[in-house]
């Protein structure tokens, strides 16, 4: 089964991060299958996952029988994703809030690709604008080049004035 | 030169009449003043052969005497009025020759200066038609060094301008960014470059990872 990536999953630390909840709930699962099998006794509890892996997890369970065969599955199936996603570093003058984090990520999986993973940079020298790595290209849109590249234009626009 | 050749023999000759001349009166005078002894002699040997008497010897010896110092008299005035006449002559000649020779040499020299003065003009003119050349070909060459170094100037002072201004406005700017205000920016240079993204993904798909 191909897993899609949630809007709120777009950076790798955070798809790194649902595989690290996934494997500890995978370990909980495994010792609480076998504590039930010697003591059934059910009053251990679940660790704590973010709501994010929760559904994640819960998504899955709805199409493979949640076992621990499955949740390896799983466990393989986000590390393909980690390891086989496309990647985009974004670079602004600030950190992003979630808004514009989201229309970003939105953007990119809508026209890039639907799974792609978006870092996100800030750098304050940037002023503006925003700096992209997509493979091995680097796209300098930040304010910053463009003022650097127009400063050759400055002296004309003081003479005029 | 013939005038000079000329002028030489006519003094030769002159010299040579003025001689003979002054021999001659030089002989007559000594005769006339010192007649006693020679005419002593001859008068004793007249005496002794002539039968003339005294008085008359004496009066003839007397008018011989008067004659004799009047054609002598003659003579030196003669010969005076000779030189008078030659000197003046000579003068008049040597005036004329140096006149004419003062002419001739200040009429050379004259051209000569004249000739020079040209000749001075000429190179001066050159001089000054070469230094003329040479000022104006300075003059440009100044004048492309100072509108070179005009314009090397303007450029320093542009690029030292644009420095301050970008530095003051990346200074100015970056301690007030709203990045809100860019979302639709940020998505719009997105746009713009969507088709480089494509083909990004198209090399990477077509890539072996």
């Amino acid at each position: 089964m191909k897993l899609n990536l949630q809007d709120s999953v777009y950076s790798p630390q955070d798809l790194k991060a649902i595989i690290l909840e996934v494997r500890k709930y995978a370990h909980w699962a495994a010792q609480y299958t076998v504590k039930m099998r010697v003591s059934n006794d059910k009053s251990d509890q679940p660790p704590t996952i973010s709501q994010t892996t929760t559904k994640i997890i819960k998504e899955w369970a709805e199409q493979n029988p949640l076992n621990e065969k499955s949740i390896s599955e799983l466990i393989a199936s986000l590390e393909v994703l980690e390891a086989t996603s496309p990647r985009i570093t974004i670079t602004l003058s600030a950190a992003p809030g979630s808004s514009l984090k989201k229309t970003l990520v939105m953007w990119c999986r809508e026209n890039i690709d639907a799974n792609i993973l978006v870092d996100f940079l800030f750098n304050s020298t940037l002023l503006g604008g925003m700096v992209v790595r997509y493979g091995s290209h680097v796209y300098d849109w930040s304010f910053r080049r463009q003022i650097l590249a127009a400063r050759e234009r400055f002296p004309e626009v003081l003479r005029r004035v | 030169m013939t005038d000079t050749t000329f002028f030489g023999v006519f003094l030769f000759i002159d010299v040579f009449v003025m001689g003979l001349l002054t021999s001659i009166a030089i002989r007559h005078a000594y005769a006339h003043f010192r007649p006693l002894k020679h005419d002593a002699k001859k008068s004793h040997l007249s005496a002794i052969n002539d039968p003339l008497p005294a008085a008359v010897k004496e009066h003839l010896l007397k008018a011989s005497q008067d004659q004799f110092q009047a054609m002598l008299n003659h003579s030196v005035d003669q010969l005076h009025h000779n030189l008078e006449d030659t000197s003046e002559q000579i003068n008049n000649l040597i005036k004329r020759l140096a006149t004419d020779v003062v002419s001739g040499e200040l009429e050379n020299y004259r051209s000569d200066l004249s000739k020079l003065h040209e000749q001075a003009e000429k190179d001066l003119g050159d001089i000054k038609k070469e230094v003329d050349g040479h000022q104006a070909e300075l003059k440009v060459r100044l004048d492309q060094e100072i509108e070179a170094e005009k314009q090397q100037l303007i450029k320093q002072i542009d690029t030292k301008l644009a420095d301050a201004v970008g530095s003051f406005l990346l200074e100015t700017l970056q301690h007030n960014i709203d990045l809100g205000s860019q979302s639709s920016y940020l998505v719009e240079m997105l746009e713009e470059h969507k088709s480089d993204f494509t083909k990004e993904v198209a090399d990477e798909a077509q890539s072996p990872r």
